[in-house]
């Protein structure tokens, strides 16, 4: 089995490598809302906007400029 | 200008997913036939040798998991990634490149697995100069990936992208740690330069390839579809992941775990028992982390049930999960030793495999494309909504027979495989046990060709939406950045 | 039975629209009906700025937006670079600012406000918490000013304020944030140790390599390192702190188990002779960190409530340096207010300190201090509220207390008491886990003796299991953790525990005695009755209402709020009024004279059957004679026949000691059904018959809210004071009701009693535990792993069972 001889390290490399990620993740603030993005994703709308409503969001967003 | 997603690279991959389903699935169907009627291509003459079982089998296992899954998932990660950082993919290039890049790997795949070209992996069949090819294609969408994360608009990363991410982090490392191998060519040996021996040898080549195959299983088939699983349930069903902090759970408890659960591919083999039994351990103790993935997925419906019956999307997603569910308690339960004994080596085993590859990577897939496609092609919605429905029970009829007939034929067989005389002499001989499969492989021909005649209803579909729409290639990038 | 027809619905919030509205939002090209102006603003703003599909994300309701709630005049305080100095952080010109969004009902508010926000030039980002509420904003101060951004806020039916993050919810969240590293490292660290520790579990003797279990004790070494001297760090701190201070402490075995059992794998790992237990140090420390962790949660909840009294002061205030002279006013920081002070407090501006008010006249908001649901009226000499919200119209506040001494800062403080001040029944826990302690070390110095002369190979680990499974952190942690819970739930019911044995005794007590005036009654005056003579009731009230217009006492303010509660009474003008002082007041309504007051004063006499003795009679007549007569008096509180009902159904006796008139306290007693009833008492007299109640064997509530109630409250084994009770008897108490609801006390006594049970379970478990845990351990039936995961398991189950406490939606 010396092939866990390759296996082992590189598994210490990997948890190693999930701690940092797993760290950097706390420190980049990732898990203080744990409600808000479930129901972010929902109000992304995506359903392509029929021409009418473009051109209306289009007027609005110049107004906004 | 206005800020836009690239959704070309989506609509390229998105097609493709149905165009190499098709293809895939219509393999597996001649393959099943082969299995009742061994002949069934040897009128073919001169192409009857690339049409052998042995040629075509590799070519339907990579056709399946990576010309299909692996387009679906290239469009759906590209597309979500989009979505939830609110950003164009960081290079238009990089992601024609990944696009094209990773059509010539399933062109020359489908070209040399049929001429016998193969390492003789499992999953990893292809030789050193596509493993190359593979492997720059990998980077270059991990960087298109990753890089898209980085230049997010958002603070968050949603959950979704965690799971892409690990996805496409650990299948570069199993890809380039089993394919490390010694090609003929450096050897002098010019007559087959693409062949290549691997780098490992006796045990612990099996070892590292059935590490490499598990995870290959584990992070291709069934994080990244999660991730898919994550974004397309909740937007589908209109309501948010019934809990967001298990889902995070969820993704660090099920990565960490599925690393170590590989040996239960070699249970009763040359691996040291103790190896064996500690993959035993770890696939048990990988039924907790999935099915509380499954049921925050299944739960997001809670107190919208009644969308179930009219919505055939969401009847595709929640199908999907729960066949996640059945398969991810049935493979713990095979790797328990002595349940293994019985069921190795027979069409148990295909039978397993296929409800997770049908049940829930294709019928997860099929969902999402039909969630995609109407909003790349600036349309409200598919085509015909009855199809998907007919497609939707085609499909799981197809999926129940497939797996019950697979299933009682390999519990027969392990039962007559084991099965001996009081003298201690074996009563059945191998080919009585191939003679009892046949009524089973029928039925099992008959649920996959019906799995893959959905796949040409969905095709159908596709062609008319797609027909009837227009591509989107200016998809606003809501509040972008602030004027 | 047929339903009303539905009256027509706001398109914004929701609200019925009044029958001729002629507000409209023109949704989607068609014409939506409006309640109100405010609503018909915002929803054009929403609709205006592109975010028309708020409209169809919504899931809830919003709430109907006050229509200028505050002016941008009062917002461009917040421009002033004394008062950004407390919560704006800036480099150069870019600045960023935490707000507190007042208003976010669903996710969808979240989407809208994210997006409003992103479409202000100049705004560079904004993120907003859903779970907290809180929007952190960027900004470059060239381009807009925060009071911008607060305006265009509200422009869109929300209300946004700064607030200082640095206080204690960033060394909560900093806090929190460190937990978590630590219980990922432990986490990751444990997972791992185990996949090479549970090889050497499965393989038999010699099947597996002597260079392989080498290779994966070190592997395990390297991973159980940080795990040691990180995650574990903060118990070898403690242990320390309590060995140096002569004391020993629960986390004095925990230190001595983890730092053994790593030790001595080491000294395994490197010699390749004994077991190594690598997998338990790992386990152990991780189960450990996950109970803080569960415990650290229940505390941040209850401490929320002090964090939100906090908030409420406004960071800028109006002053007026010059009033009386001149009402010239200037803008400072809330913060350099003094005692003496004269400030315009607008409506929809919060109180910036206590105070009295010296001109105008508003009611007031204080639910968020008290509980109160209905507006208070103030008028010149009535005390505020820093912190409360000025309703109806400007109101001139000479200030009198400031920080510290303030209402809101003395609440705040009464609860960091009540959190820090230990229960007796915790004081006792802890004592008992200090001889625990001190015994349970005897007792492994014992089994490490006894075992070393028997067998001296396993003399080590199973001295470390003794060590792990009996760590008392169930039993240290089987009370407070209780406690905390319920004094979070408490807090959020508007019943502050002041003192930590409060919850304790309260489950106890047999015997509740009451106050009657301000306690079971309002203490205030309201119309209990009215007689017409002519006319109609509406109109009697009418014209009372505008007699008595101007009047500040304590009738007249009842009148008006009776009158103002009868929608269809008619605003009425009265002219030449003529107030005889302690007799009634006289004027013209509408080329009429009338008269309001004393019976003498209307010249006629009540009738004397109609009204009880102890009411206030006043007379409403023209000049042909009276109207009406009403007669006013001091009311039960709306929940008092609740609270008498519910606290019989929990079996205590009730009793009504009172220094009002006998028959009156007779009367009330009879209304609400309590049995024991007895008036015209002096605090002394209160205070033996409490003493009299003790000596039969009673466990006394005493509630009460005068300044005479105090020693008696004092004297009662534990005391509620009700809300704005005086501050004596607020300090003598107890237990603090923070709103009229006194129905909450009968959930208070419902949730104590849940909290003892609890208690009692969990001590009752952890005990038990022990008791099979080290015989056990002791024999050498158990390894340190074994004892690892039935330690970590005792004690979860402890901390969740006590968290049950702070789920109860309705004790």
């Amino acid at each position: 089995m010396d092939i866990l001889y390759l296996l082992i390290p590189l598994s210490l490399v990997f948890v190693a490598f999930i701690a940092v990620v797993f760290l950097w993740a706390v420190r980049s603030g990732q898990f203080e809302d744990m409600e808000g993005p479930a129901h972010r994703i929902l109000l992304d709308e995506d359903i392509p906007p029929s021409s009418e409503e473009s051109t209306q969001t289009k007027k609005t967003s110049d107004n906004a400029h | 200008m206005e800020a836009t997603y690239n959704y070309k690279v989506v609509r390229q991959f998105a097609i493709m997913t149905v165009v190499w389903g098709i293809v895939g699935m219509l393999v597996g169907v001649i393959l099943s036939a082969q299995l009742i009627w061994p002949a069934l291509t040897e009128a073919l003459g001169p192409l009857a040798p690339y049409l052998s079982y042995g040629r075509i089998r590799p070519l339907h296992t990579n056709a399946v998991i990576f010309a299909f899954g692996g387009c679906a998932l290239f469009a759906t990660s590209l597309y979500i990634v989009q979505r939830t950082c609110q950003t164009r993919l960081l290079s238009d290039g990089l992601a024609s490149f990944v696009f094209w890049g990773w059509q010539l790997v399933i062109v020359l795949a489908a070209v040399s697995l049929p001429l016998g070209v193969t390492s003789g992996k499992e999953y990893a069949e292809l030789e050193w100069p596509i493993d190359l090819l593979i492997a720059v294609v990998w980077v270059a969408y991990a960087v298109l990936f990753l890089g898209t994360i980085v230049i997010r608009k958002t603070q968050h990363i949603y959950v979704a992208n965690w799971f892409f991410g690990a996805f496409i982090i650990t299948i570069a490392v199993l890809h380039i740690v089993n394919s490390a191998q010694l090609p003929w060519i450096l050897g002098g040996d010019a007559s087959s330069w693409w062949k290549s021996y691997s780098a490992y040898a006796g045990v612990h080549d099996a070892m590292v390839q059935w590490w490499y195959g598990h995870n290959a299983v584990g992070f291709f088939l069934t994080t990244a579809f999660l991730g898919m699983m994550y974004y397309f349930v909740p937007k589908q069903a209109g309501r948010p992941i019934f809990s967001y902090r298990l889902s995070i759970v969820h993704f660090w408890a099920l990565n960490f775990i599925y690393m170590w659960a590989g040996p239960h591919h070699l249970l009763y083999t040359a691996l040291p028992d103790w190896a064996q039994s500690l993959g035993m351990v770890f696939s048990l103790m990988l039924i907790a982390p999935s099915w509380g993935g499954m049921m925050n997925g299944i739960m997001t419906l809670s107190g919208a049930w009644h969308k179930l019956r009219t919505d055939p999307i969401l009847k595709f997603l929640i199908t999907a999960l729960s066949f996640y569910g059945m398969s991810t308690f049935e493979g713990p339960m095979m790797s328990v030793k002595t349940v293994n004994a019985l069921s190795h080596y027979t069409e148990w085993t295909v039978g397993h495999v296929h409800s997770g590859a049908l049940g829930w990577v294709a019928m997860i897939s099929i969902g999402s494309l039909y969630y995609l496609i109407p909003r790349l092609f600036g349309r409200e919605e598919m085509w015909s909504t009855r199809l998907i429905n007919v497609h939707f029970w085609w499909s799981t009829i197809g999926v129940v027979l497939y797996i019950a007939a697979l299933w009682i034929a390999g519990v027969a067989q392990g039962l007559m495989w084991r099965a001996t005389n009081a003298d201690g002499t074996l009563t059945y001989s191998f080919a009585q046990s191939v003679n009892a499969m046949y009524p089973f492989y029928g039925i099992r021909l008959i649920g996959g060709a019906m799995f893959f005649a959905g796949m040409l209803l969905m095709a159908y579909n596709v062609w008319k939406t797609v027909a009837a729409g227009r591509a989107v290639n200016d998809a606003r990038i809501p509040q972008a950045v602030a004027a | 039975m047929s339903a009303p027809p539905d009256p027509e619905r706001c398109f914004h919030c929701g609200e019925p629209v009044p029958t001729g509205s002629h507000y409209r939002i023109v949704y989607q090209g068609v014409a939506k009906s409006a309640c109100c102006l405010g609503c018909e603003a915002v929803a054009q703003t929403i609709i205006d700025s592109g975010n028309a599909d708020y409209y169809r994300l919504r899931t809830d309701l919003p709430k109907t937006p006050e229509a200028a709630l505050e002016e941008l005049k009062n917002l461009k305080l917040y421009d002033l670079p004394e008062v950004q100095s407390s919560f704006v952080r800036s480099e150069g010109e870019l600045r960023e600012a935490s707000l507190i969004l007042e208003g976010i009902v669903c996710a969808a508010c979240v989407w809208l406000n994210e997006r409003h926000l992103h479409q202000l030039p100049g705004v560079l980002s904004a993120d907003i918490n859903f779970s907290t509420r809180r929007a952190r904003v960027r900004w470059d101060d060239t381009r807009i000013h925060l009071s911008d951004i607060l305006k265009s806020i509200q422009d869109i039916g929300y209300l946004a304020h700064p607030f200082d993050p640095g206080r204690q919810e960033e060394l909560f969240r900093k806090e929190r944030e460190t937990a978590i590293r630590r219980l990922a490292i432990a986490g990751l660290g444990m997972m791992q140790v185990m996949m090479y520790a549970v090889p050497e579990y499965l393989a038999g003797e010699g099947e597996m390599g002597m260079d392989i279990e080498a290779l994966m004790r070190f592997a395990s070494l390297i991973l159980t390192t940080p795990v040691v001297f990180y995650s574990a760090w903060p118990f070898f701190q403690t242990a320390w702190r309590d060995l140096k201070a002569r004391r020993v402490g629960m986390d004095v075995p925990v230190a001595l188990g983890v730092g053994a059992a790593y030790v001595a794998s080491i000294y395994g790992t490197f010699t390749g002779s004994s077991e190594v237990y690598f997998d338990a140090v790992v386990m152990f420390v991780f189960f450990l960190l996950t109970g803080r962790f569960l415990e650290m949660s229940a505390r941040k909840s209850s401490a929320e409530a002090a964090e939100t009294l906090i908030k409420l002061i406004p960071a800028a205030a109006r002053r007026l340096p010059a009033f009386p002279a001149s009402r010239e006013e200037e803008m400072v920081g809330a913060v350099k207010l003094a005692a003496g002070d004269y400030v315009l407090v607008g409506p929809g501006d919060s109180f910036p300190a206590d105070g009295e008010v010296v001109d105008g006249r508003s009611s007031v908001d204080e639910s968020l201090l008290t509980g109160e649901s209905m507006p208070v009226i103030k008028h010149p000499a009535s005390p505020v509220i820093g912190g409360s919200l000025n309703l109806e119209s400007p109101v001139v506040v000479r200030v009198d207390k400031v920080g510290p001494d303030t209402v809101l800062s003395g609440i705040v403080r009464l609860l960091d008491r009540a959190l820090a001040e230990k229960p007796r029944l915790a004081q006792i826990a802890d004592r008992v886990a200090a001889w625990f302690v001190l015994a349970l070390l005897l007792v492994a110095t014992l089994v490490a003796g006894v075992w070393y002369l028997v067998e001296p190979g396993r003399a080590f680990w199973i001295t470390v299991s003794v060590l792990v499974v009996t760590c008392p952190c169930a039993l240290a942690l089987a009370t407070p953790a209780a406690l905390t819970a319920a004094l979070g739930r408490l807090t959020r019911l508007g019943l502050l525990s002041t003192r930590g044995h409060a919850l304790e005794t309260l489950a106890r007590a047999t015997d509740f005695v009451f106050d009657k005036t301000g306690t079971l009654t309002t203490g205030q005056f309201s119309l209990l009755d009215a007689d017409i003579r002519r006319g109609g009731r509406a109109q009697a009230l009418a014209l009372a209402r505008a007699l008595e217009q101007g009047a500040t006492h304590p009738v007249a303010a009842a009148l008006r709020e009776a009158a103002g509660e009868e929608d269809s009474a008619p605003a009425l003008m009265a002219e030449q009024l003529r107030y005889t002082p302690g007799r009634g007041i006289a004027g013209e309504i509408q080329g009429r004279a009338y008269r309001l007051g004393a019976p003498e004063f209307v010249g006629a006499a009540p009738p004397p059957a109609r009204f009880p003795p102890g009411r206030t009679v006043v007379g409403l007549a023209d000049d042909a004679g009276v109207l009406a007569w009403f007669a006013l008096g001091d009311a039960p509180r709306p929940q008092a026949r609740q609270l008498i009902a519910d606290l019989k159904r929990l079996g205590v006796r009730l009793h009504l000691y009172s220094g009002d008139r006998a028959e009156n306290v007779r009367a009330l007693a009879r209304e609400l059904g309590i049995e024991d009833a007895r008036g015209e008492m002096l605090p002394a007299d209160k205070l033996s018959a409490v003493r009299a109640l003790q000596a039969g064997g009673a466990i006394v509530a005493m509630t009460g809210d005068g300044v005479n109630d105090a020693p008696v409250l004092a004297q009662a084994q534990v005391s509620i004071a009700v809300d704005q009770g005086a501050e004596a008897a607020q300090a003598a108490a107890d237990m603090v009701l923070l709103s009229s609801e006194i129905g909450r006390l009968a959930d208070g006594v419902r949730l104590a009693r849940k909290a003892q049970v609890v208690i009692r379970q969990n001590l009752a478990w952890s005990a038990s535990y022990n008791a099979l845990a080290v015989p056990a351990a002791a024999l050498g039936h158990v390894t340190p792993w074994m004892a690892g995961i039935g330690m970590s398991l005792s004690s979860l189950l402890v901390v969740l069972n006590a968290m049950r406490l702070s789920r109860i939606s309705k004790p």
